[in-house]
């Protein structure tokens, strides 16, 4: 009895009616992963990216950090460097996340809170005190602001004697997944996109050291997304992506070298392994096939990958560490460029120093003494993984023919599919969990009472009133006619319809901050309301 | 086996028949920048099928705002989702809000990631629940009609004094009397002026993005307006999921408009049972303009018609729907149209398929509410009317 994979996008492995005790050949349905499979580093690159994987390089360990003020995130930069990270990932607040100023009224309490501040070019030249923009590779967790945020560091390059040529790093960029999960879009999914694609170009152009966008599943999958939905949501969006640049006519062997991926690594040991490997082997074929991309590079995914925060839990949060480590483990078996563990206090407050290095200590632990560096792709061949692997691809296939039915992801965001399938797999695993079906452990059983006994980071208010006191200061100072036709031609270039990346970067040297601008493209692009679904 | 409690007696009979027992009212808001909604998202939907109706007033709220929310929907329970680390800066803000309006007797409830060091202090400035990722969501519920149950039906006569000095807080809880059946000894608000305008339209075509964006532009025109914006409830649990006022939110909140979520009830026809004593109550009240929101049930919804003086029938481009209307009665009981969401493609197309079916007797307008584009026509001939 051969088994077909299930094509119904809506069926969670985890949730498949009770799996079998172990899994054989006839399983495959005549998937044969000696003929199939490939070897790593080659076509389709289901068995990773590169042929030699860790034993030529490890996976960067790069722990996303900030939070209070630009001051404040530099020294964590300057530990983190000390401690041997090896790139530099930047969180920044709600309010630089949602393009307002840290003065703006809706920004009250939350300036510094879950990131760092970055309003303004100075903000940015504070944040890389001391730091050589032309040795370290940045990634910057931004979406509606992206371009803004982008403009302010090739600024602060420029300053520091770094052509924009040789800035390297990591652009998150991805608004589509704002639409579908995590609400940090601004302007509606047209003109959002169009930005999107003035990033792709200019850093084609000018700056191609530079991954100009990280289509990330992990906040698709962390809003209650199943691994198969965040696959497939995440790849069609990376699909969009390239439709769109292809269309503003550059060829996709200059540009889908430096699209990346984000995806996140949640409980599911093996479903979290061979979503990955599903998600090359579906990219190779997406850019070979849809796109004809000739290039190799066009056609491998690299992916950036994190452990699952929604997993974590405040009750007995020591063990959220060994979640952690397990999750680790799975990014790795399923072949991670780059990997963020998690700290243990997360569902409670910002990390503290401590649990930051517990978490990169459990890559450490993992690169250094366990071995699993030492051969590419251990678990292929498994019956199981292959199986999973097989099925996971054929679910993510089903739901790219519901998206294009309903004409693009574009399309199907005016309907609200995303949202509502979002909001649907969330609510399902809530009544698992209620049920019983589902057990996390030291909450739904083995609880035990009492308050948590971990030290938290505190953020004071101090944080804001003076972050709120300097951007004042700097709107009192600055040249005040530069600063105006500054966004006077910003205004007019987005009117016109160009690229509004080299008039982003004048406004930034001018002193405009990110609100200013976000306000300026506002007035020409619209602000969207969230669509039909919530 | 269900067969019995899915059968659900006449809206109004059962009203009149049962008085305290209508659905708790809980206003779920997010408020500030955090876009986390997954905790808020599965609640709404949770207390719905736990039987409690819920309004969620949307992302990126103020605290000002959520709490006049609050008062014009006369909720039992206010919850507050945060996870951006502000409560200790939010909550006391709202607890000041609710002093100043007004509204103490709603117990507001925190959602989120508290420290349990901040929670004695929460407790202490009187919040009345705090929970935390990883609470169950079945002692959620049970807390939340724990503290609905606190919430008292107010006094008539002073509802009816209230009423007659204009006190917003006096209408909020006159509404909820009427949903409740409490007896007013036959009492009848005055026939006021107002001009009243149903809205109808298919799911998705921005009908309340559209009612929140006329609103604004009639209230620049210094116009007083209502807004009754009806959504199904379920029929199993008698919850409901009330979402269109989020698109209603402006930046300040504001007396001049007035907002109330209603549940169908499980009603026919788009409309919940007390929507034509809630009308009144508005009229006499003093607006200037009621807009009246139903169901976006397409065929069914011809039962606003009774109820307003004119229809406005919201379309959008590029949607089958738009063909499909033309053989709906809907179309014919239509005062005009309004072609919404013109930024998207193929408008143009939509507009000419239109004009096809309906021929050029009835005004119709091209109108993008993310845009603003096209709203000040169709005040003016609401103003014309």
């Amino acid at each position: 009895m051969s088994v077909k994979p299930t094509a119904n996008p809506k069926d969670d492995a985890s949730k498949a009616s009770e799996p079998k005790p172990f899994v054989g050949p006839e399983d495959l349905g005549g998937f044969d992963p000696a003929k199939a499979l490939g070897e790593p580093g080659s076509f389709p690159y289901t068995r990773g990216p590169h042929r030699t994987m860790y034993r030529d390089r490890l996976w960067t360990m790069r722990q996303f950090a900030g939070f209070g003020s630009a001051d404040d995130t530099n020294k964590r930069f300057k530990y983190l460097l000390d401690h041997g990270q090896t790139g530099l990932s930047t969180a920044f607040d709600l309010p630089t996340l949602m393009g307002r100023d840290s003065d703006d009224p809706l920004a009250l309490g939350e300036v510094g809170r879950c990131g760092v501040a970055i309003a303004s070019l100075a903000d940015m030249r504070r944040l890389f005190d001391g730091i050589d923009l032309g040795s370290v590779s940045t990634s910057m967790t931004i979406n509606a602001p992206a371009a803004i945020l982008l403009a302010f560091y090739a600024a602060v390059g420029q300053e520091q004697g770094v052509p924009l040529e040789k800035l390297r790093g990591t652009l998150q960029n991805d608004i589509l997944k704002e639409f579908h999960a995590q609400n940090e879009y601004v302007f509606p999914p047209v003109p959002s996109v169009k930005l999107v694609v003035d990033t792709i170009e200019f850093c084609t152009k000018h700056m191609p050291q530079w991954n100009t966008v990280s289509v990330s599943g992990y906040h698709i999958r962390e809003a209650g997304a199943t691994a198969a939905e965040e696959l497939a949501f995440t790849l069609a969006d990376g699909i969009a992506y390239t439709e769109e640049s292809i269309e503003r006519g550059l060829d996709v062997d200059d540009f889908a070298p430096r699209l990346s991926f984000f995806f996140d690594v949640h409980n599911d040991f093996f479903e979290e392994i061979a979503k990955l490997r599903a998600a090359r082997r579906i990219w190779a074929h997406v850019m070979r096939d849809r796109f004809k991309a000739k290039n190799e590079r066009s056609r491998l995914l690299r992916t950036h990958c994190q452990t699952a925060g929604v997993s974590l839990t405040e009750q007995q949060p020591m063990n959220n560490l060994v979640r952690v480590a397990y999750q680790a483990m799975a990014g790795v078996l399923g072949g991670t460029q780059s990997l963020h563990t998690n700290s243990m206090d997360e569902t409670l407050a910002l990390p503290s120093e401590k649990a930051a290095k517990l978490a990169l200590r459990t890559q450490q632990i993992l690169a250094y003494e366990t071995n699993v560096t030492q051969t590419v792709d251990p678990l292929a061949g498994s019956y199981f993984v292959e199986k999973l692997t097989n099925e996971i691809e054929a679910k993510a296939y089903a739901i790219f023919d519901q998206i294009d039915a309903m004409g693009g992801v574009l399309k199907a965001i005016d309907r609200g599919y995303f949202r509502r399938c979002i909001a649907e797999s969330a609510q399902a695993e809530q009544k698992q969990i209620d049920a019983g079906e589902k057990k996390v452990v030291g909450v739904t059983d083995f609880v035990e009472n009492g308050p948590p006994e971990i030290d938290i980071l505190q953020i004071t208010q101090d944080t804001e009133n003076e972050q709120v006191a300097r951007m004042k200061a700097l709107k009192a100072s600055r040249d005040k006619t530069r600063h105006e036709n500054a966004l006077r031609d910003l205004r007019e270039t987005a009117r016109r319809g160009d690229n509004v990346m080299p008039a982003l970067i004048q406004a930034a040297k001018a002193d405009a901050t990110v609100g200013e601008m976000m306000e300026t493209m506002k007035g020409v692009f619209g602000a969207y309301d969230g669509g039909p679904e919530w | 086996m269900v067969a019995n409690t899915t059968q659900l007696p006449e809206g109004a009979n059962r009203v009149k028949d049962t008085p305290p027992c209508r659905a708790p009212r809980v206003l779920l808001a997010k408020i500030g920048l955090d876009g986390h909604d997954r905790g808020v998202k599965v609640l709404a939907r949770s207390f719905r099928d736990a039987g409690i109706e819920v309004i969620y007033t949307g992302l990126w709220q103020t605290c000002e705002a959520t709490m006049h929310a609050a008062l014009q929907e006369d909720v039992d329970v206010v919850g507050v989702s945060l996870l951006s680390a502000a409560h200790m800066t939010v909550m006391p803000e709202l607890l000041r809000l609710r002093k100043e309006l007004g509204i103490e007797q709603i117990p507001l409830v925190l959602g989120g990631i508290v420290p349990e060091a901040d929670k004695p202090a929460l407790e202490k400035m009187g919040i009345a629940a705090v929970f935390n990722p990883g609470s169950a969501v079945d002692d959620i519920v049970d807390e939340i009609k724990r503290l609905a149950d606190t919430h008292k039906l107010a006094d008539a006569v002073q509802l009816k004094e209230g009423y007659k000095k204009r006190d917003v807080r006096a209408l909020a809880k006159l509404v909820t009397a009427l949903q409740q059946g409490q007896d007013l000894d036959g009492w009848q608000p005055p026939k006021g002026k107002a001009k009243i305008l149903g809205v109808t339209g298919a799911p998705g075509v921005g009908k309340s993005s559209f009612i929140g964006k006329l609103g604004a532009v009639l209230r620049e025109r210094g116009k007083r307006v209502a807004v009754v914006a009806i959504d199904p409830s379920s029929p199993l649990t008698g919850g409901a999921l009330l979402g269109d006022r989020l698109r209603m939110m402006g930046g300040k909140p504001d007396e001049g408009f007035f907002v109330r979520s209603l549940s169908s009830g499980g009603s026919a026809g788009g409309l919940a049972p007390q929507t034509p004593d809630v009308i009144r109550v508005l009229d006499g009240f003093g607006f200037d303009v009621i807009l009246v929101e139903t169901v976006g049930a397409g065929q069914s919804d011809v039962g606003i018609r009774e109820l307003v003086d004119e229809t406005v029938l919201l379309l959008m481009p590029d949607s089958g729907d738009s063909v499909q209307f033309s053989k709906a009665g809907i179309m014919e009981i239509a005062s005009c149209f309004v072609l919404n969401k013109c930024d998207l493609s193929g408008a143009d197309a939509t507009e000419a398929q239109l004009i096809s079916a309906v021929g050029e007797g009835r005004p119709l307008w091209k109108v993008s509410t993310i845009r603003n584009e096209g709203l000040d026509a169709v005040a003016d001939w609401v103003a014309a009317r």
